[in-house]
């Protein structure tokens, strides 16, 4: 009977809190924003990952929040295209792989020509320096300055160092995302 | 289970449904939370759309995309699979599709038996590109050999599709798709369709799973002779496969199989023969079709096949009765003798209800027939004429027709039809028919002249449609003047300008004027005279405007008015039309500035002319009956598609040189030779060459097929050595500036004749492609900046005296052969043809080689131990070539032939042996 409940329950509350947020990731390829979506949504960390073509998109449930996250292919030809499905959307998570320096440049122009776009306006950005378990890796005040966070105007904007293979401070994502899911 | 459910939405107009509003509704896609029913409504209303040919604009067919990418990875099994047909359909029209292919990818794989995966694969081939095939590579693979026959079907069928785009990767799926074919996997039970409350696929107990693995290993395997053979092998042992439609596809590759390797004949024939035995009539009319379509098959070999299509001749079923008869119909043109056994079930089926039965009945019957039954027939098929519509008599008489051009023996009887059908009532196509069966007679079979020419006199004296009025009397016009009796005709020609009404008249005065003028004997050119001015007081301006004019000719000098009344020559007609009609349909205004120029259109004789068009006439049975071709066996093309195609290929190179300005100058192409291959076709570069003959010049035509991937040629030219340089100089050549892969381009090298007009310069030409080979840099598309020099040297190829004649037809050999004997040069040669495997070959490839027409109908022998081949032409300088070729075959050596070659021009004849011997 206390099981009925409960599903009673939950169903009501699926069905009049629900709330579905959505959520886009972009970043240059080899970044880690599969891995770091496979690992959110429970999967297990792999090594061996293939170039996403396009999108890829999962559902996480938190509670009575359902979290859309968009993944996109980060190669060339799918930049121009980051644009159009970061429109509208509740928040957009920036992943930069913080063990390649090489990249920073590129990753902050990038970064900076899609948050000067007029529609995207105040939507609120996360960048997140992933594989923080590897030696050489940039600390998050570096990367700060590296990506030029200062100037990034009109939104609300943090920036947290993570790793996808070691699930670091994976919980604070959630918690900063969590935040926007009414708005 | 929502079979019987009813579509609550169906009222609110399924028919009415308007792209616009469809449009502004799409805003559903991007609410949140998604309502699955809703939009499930909304993507079929849009793919209603898409499916009765609506299309939406590329910039609304991309927001409707990026829309229905919001709906990805719905819990409602339902709405995924709608996704994916949508998906699948906007491919073409949308931008960026590109992006939805990774989360394709995931609803394409899994162990589950979701009911949107082969919805998934189908819609993941249509938005891959050339670049991205290899990371859809492993998807497929396991696709191909999943348990679920759907979703094996839905991945071979999508593998198939991407061929075109990437051939090599789907090749290396071999094993799994060999996989597929050998499993008879099938889930049992029944197939009840799309079903939106349970998200399984719904269960498939057919085994089309194997017709599609077969279909693309075939693909796969194409270019592997060996590989090929082993597959229908494999797959051909009784039991292997279940599926009919697959084993169909088995039969026809053992029929190409055995057609392009003689050495496989004997196996394939074996394994064709068993399949005569199988359980499924398709597979057996397959197989039968495919005997009865085989390169000179021999009696023993047709015997059960044609024993099978016998007993199906006897089905209840009518559909059963008509294929068996349909197969043995198209049979009947090539061995009539091997389907004569059918006769006593045939006989039965000539009055049969359906009438598609009755007439195929009757015209196999038509040709299997011996000389004496061709009579029994003919009177039996005359009491049916009355009871069957026109189309069927139709048929009939073009039967006839085609029976007396190839036995011209049985003329008599013919004839005697003909004329008896022609009284018949019947509309004009019926007549029509019948008058040019006649004409063919006529024209072709010169014993029957006379007679015919009696009966079509007759016919015009009660004839109610003008239009054949006008063409007997100008066939009476051009024929009656040479027959026996030229008065006889005079008589019936001048009532027709007393009863009959104008046009009559008119056509009827230009007859008649043919028998004065020119005419040897006074007193026949003064009864025509004194005819003709009376028809000067005609009401009609035509009818006396013509009878004026032929008056006046009738005092000028002979020859000058046989000229002008009587010209043997005439325009080419097919290339003519071609002209006049590229000439009114012209795009470009500046094209009317100038009059039609009728000089450029080549003039030949009538015995040119009429060589094409009996060809034509023998081998076109009629065109509303004639079967389709088995399968995808590309088989030696009839004789009428041969000539076809040669004349509209004749047309499209004359149009294609006259594009070259520097061309213009040379004339009218004289002759153009067949395409000669110089390399084998799966060579990096595939080379073959067309010679033009032009009165002082010649050009050679290279056509190039750069088949290398991700490589372009530039600046390509040939360098052409002719072996003997005194009697060609190389005046020009027109390169291809460059040549993209599989992309085929054109090389023109002109020469020019040194010893002038007349002369047939023979030699044997050398070639070597000269190039800049680059390769293109995958990023951009475009070729890197510097390549390197190339050359590639392909096979020789001759320039020889059957380059330089062109068929031409008579009636009588014997005189020609005299005629020319008594005046011209003769040559001679004895041949070992140990390559030919029987008389019939040796006789179509002799006519071919030596570019002459078969005369007296020796075309098709009679005898397959010895046959003599009567073969006429004319050399493009207008001299007669006569050849008179013996053969006799034996299993052991093969054909030995004599042929001996007359001409009228000097050299010539050792010329045209020269390009067999
Ligand atoms: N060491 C380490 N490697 C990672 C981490 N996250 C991702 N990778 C690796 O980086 C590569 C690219 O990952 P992927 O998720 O495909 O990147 P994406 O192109 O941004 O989607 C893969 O080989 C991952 O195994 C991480 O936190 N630490
Ligand atoms: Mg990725």
């Amino acid at each position: 009977m206390a099981g009925l409940f409960k599903r009673v329950y939950d169903w009501l509350l699926r069905t009049f809190w629900a709330t579905e947020m959505d959520v886009t990731m972009i970043g240059l390829q080899n970044a880690g924003k599969t891995s770091l979506l496979r690992v959110l949504s429970g999967g297990e960390f792999a090594i061996d990952s293939i170039p996403t073509v396009g999108f890829n998109m999962k559902r996480l449930q938190r509670g009575h929040v359902t979290l859309k996250c968009w993944d996109l292919g980060g190669q060339p030809r799918f930049r121009p295209m980051w644009e159009r499905y970061c429109r509208n959307v509740n928040a957009i998570v920036f992943i930069v792989d913080i063990a390649d320096v090489s990249l920073l440049s590129v990753a902050r122009e990038e970064l900076h020509s899609l948050m000067s776009q007029p529609t995207l306006e105040g939507i609120p950005l996360l960048v997140l320096g992933n594989k923080s378990d590897l030696p050489n890796k940039l600390t998050v005040d570096e990367l700060i300055d590296a990506m030029d966070l200062k100037n990034v105007a009109h939104r609300e904007v943090s920036c947290y160092g993570i790793s996808a293979k070691e699930e670091t401070n994976l919980e604070a994502v959630l918690q900063w995302l969590m935040k926007f899911a009414n708005r | 289970m929502s079979y019987g459910k009813k579509d609550e939405d169906a009222d609110t107009g399924l028919i009415k449904i308007d792209r616009t509003q469809v449009f502004q509704e799409a805003r559903l896609f991007n609410t949140s939370p998604i309502n699955p029913r809703r939009c499930r409504v909304l993507l079929t209303k849009i793919a209603l759309l898409l499916y009765t040919g609506e299309k939406f604009p590329s910039t609304e067919a991309t927001t409707l995309f990026f829309g229905i990418s919001k709906l990805f990875q719905n819990k409602d099994a339902g709405l995924r699979q709608m996704v994916h047909l949508v998906i699948k359909e906007l491919a073409s029209s949308a931008e960026d599709i590109i992006m939805v292919t990774s989360t394709i990818m995931k609803d394409t794989g899994g162990s589950t038996d979701a009911i949107y995966r082969p919805n998934a694969i189908r819609a993941l081939c249509r938005i891959i590109d050339a670049t991205t095939v290899q990371s859809i590579e492993r998807v497929l693979k396991t696709a191909i050999v999943d348990k679920n026959p759907t979703v094996s079907s839905a991945a071979l069928v999508s593998s198939y599709h991407l061929l075109p785009i990437a051939r090599e990767v789907v090749k290396r799926w071999q094993s799994e798709t060999q996989e597929a074919a050998a499993s008879t996997k099938s889930s049992g039970g029944f197939s009840l369709g799309f079903s939106s409350s349970s998200a399984n696929v719904p269960v498939n107990n057919s085994t089309m799973t194997q017709y599609h693995a077969i279909g693309l290993l075939y693909q796969m395997r194409m270019h592997d002779r060996m590989a090929l053979v082993k597959m229908v092998q494999q797959f051909g042992a009784a039991g292997a496969m279940k599926n009919p439609a697959a084993i169909v596809m088995l039969v026809r590759l053992a029929a190409q199989l055995a057609e392009e390797d003689s050495q496989l004949r004997r196996p394939m024939m074996t394994l064709l023969d068993g399949w005569l035995r199988h359980k499924s009539e398709m597979v057996n009319f397959e197989a039968a079709k495919a005997i009865c379509d085989m390169r000179d098959v021999t009696d023993a070999e047709v015997t059960q096949a044609v024993h099978v299509l016998q007993l199906f001749l006897t089905s209840p079923r009518a559909v059963t009765k008509f294929a068996a008869l349909r197969i043995l119909h198209n049979f009947a043109s090539f061995k009539p003798s091997a389907v004569s056994v059918c006769n006593p079930d045939i006989e039965l089926l000539i009055s049969n209800s359906n009438r598609s039965i009755a007439t195929f009945a009757i015209t196999t019957l038509l040709k299997t027939g011996n000389e004496a039954s061709v009579d029994r027939l003919m009177k039996q098929i005359s009491g049916f004429m009355n009871e069957i519509t026109d189309e069927f008599k139709i048929t009939i008489v073009e039967a006839c027709r085609t029976l007396c051009l190839k036995f011209p023996n049985k003329q008599a009887s013919m004839l005697q039809f003909l004329s008896g059908v022609l009284r018949d009532d019947g509309g004009y196509e019926f007549k029509r028919a019948v008058v040019e069966s006649m004409f063919d007679l006529i024209k072709f079979v010169p014993e029957s002249k006379e007679e015919a020419l009696a009966h079509l006199c007759e016919f015009i004296e009660d004839c109610e449609f003008t239009k054949l009025a006008v063409r007997i009397l100008h066939l009476l016009g051009v024929e009656g003047p040479q027959t026996s009796q030229p008065t006889k005709y005079i008589r019936y020609i001048y009532n027709r300008v007393v009863l009959e009404n104008a046009i009559v008249r008119a056509a009827a005065v230009t007859a008649l004027a043919k028998f004065g003028v020119g005419q040897k004997d006074p007193e026949v050119k003064r009864s025509v005279e004194v005819l003709l001015r009376r028809c000067l007081d005609d009401v009609d301006d035509e009818v006396r405007d013509r009878a004026a004019l032929n008056l006046s000719l009738m005092q000028e000098e002979d020859e000058l008015a046989t000229k002008f009344v009587k010209n043997d020559t005439m325009f080419s007609l097919p290339y003519f039309e071609h002209q006049l009609v590229m000439y009114v349909t012209s795009d470009d205004k500046s094209a009317f500035d100038e009059a039609f120029d009728i000089s450029k259109i080549p003039v030949v004789t009538r015995e040119q002319a009429d060589a094409e068009d009996r060809t034509k006439k023998l081998t076109a049975t009629t065109p509303s009956l004639k079967p389709p071709k088995a399968g995808p066996t590309k088989a030696a093309p009839s004789a009428a598609d041969a000539a076809a195609s040669a004349s509209a290929a004749a047309q499209k190179y004359a149009q294609e040189l006259m594009q070259i300005p520097e061309m213009k100058e040379f004339g009218a192409v004289l002759k153009s030779s067949p395409v000669v291959e110089l390399t084998e076709a799966e060579t990096e570069y595939v080379v073959s060459v067309v010679k033009h003959i032009f009165k002082e010049h010649i050009v050679l035509q290279y056509e190039i097929k750069n088949t290398l991937p991700d490589t372009v040629l530039e600046n390509v030219s040939v360098a052409v050595t002719p072996s003997d340089e005194d009697e060609l100089e190389e005046l020009f050549f027109v390169g291809a500036p460059r040549l993209d892969t599989d992309v085929p381009g054109k090389i023109y090298v002109a020469f020019q004749k040194v010893n002038g007009e007349g002369a047939l310069p023979t030699t044997t030409f050398s070639n070597t492609l000269k190039f800049t080979s680059k390769e293109i840099d995958p990023t951009t598309g475009e070729p890197e900046e510097s390549g390197y020099e190339d050359e590639y040297e392909v096979s020789e190829f001759d320039l020889g005296g059957s380059d330089y004649v062109v068929p031409a037809f008579a009636g009588n050999f014997a005189h020609i052969w005299e005629q020319v004997g008594a005046q011209g040069e003769e040559a001679e040669e004895t041949l070992q043809l140990s390559g030919m495997k029987s008389i019939a070959d040796a006789t179509e490839q002799l006519a071919k080689a030596l570019s002459l027409q078969p005369l007296e109908g020796t075309d098709v022998p009679v005898n397959q131990t010895t046959h003599t081949l009567k073969l006429l032409g004319k050399t493009v300088n207008g001299g007669r070539v006569v050849a008179n070729v013996r053969m006799a075959y034996s299993s052991k050596t093969g054909v030995t032939t004599k042929i001996t070659v007359r001409s009228e021009e000097e050299g010539v004849a050792a010329l045209v042996i020269g390009s067999v011997a």
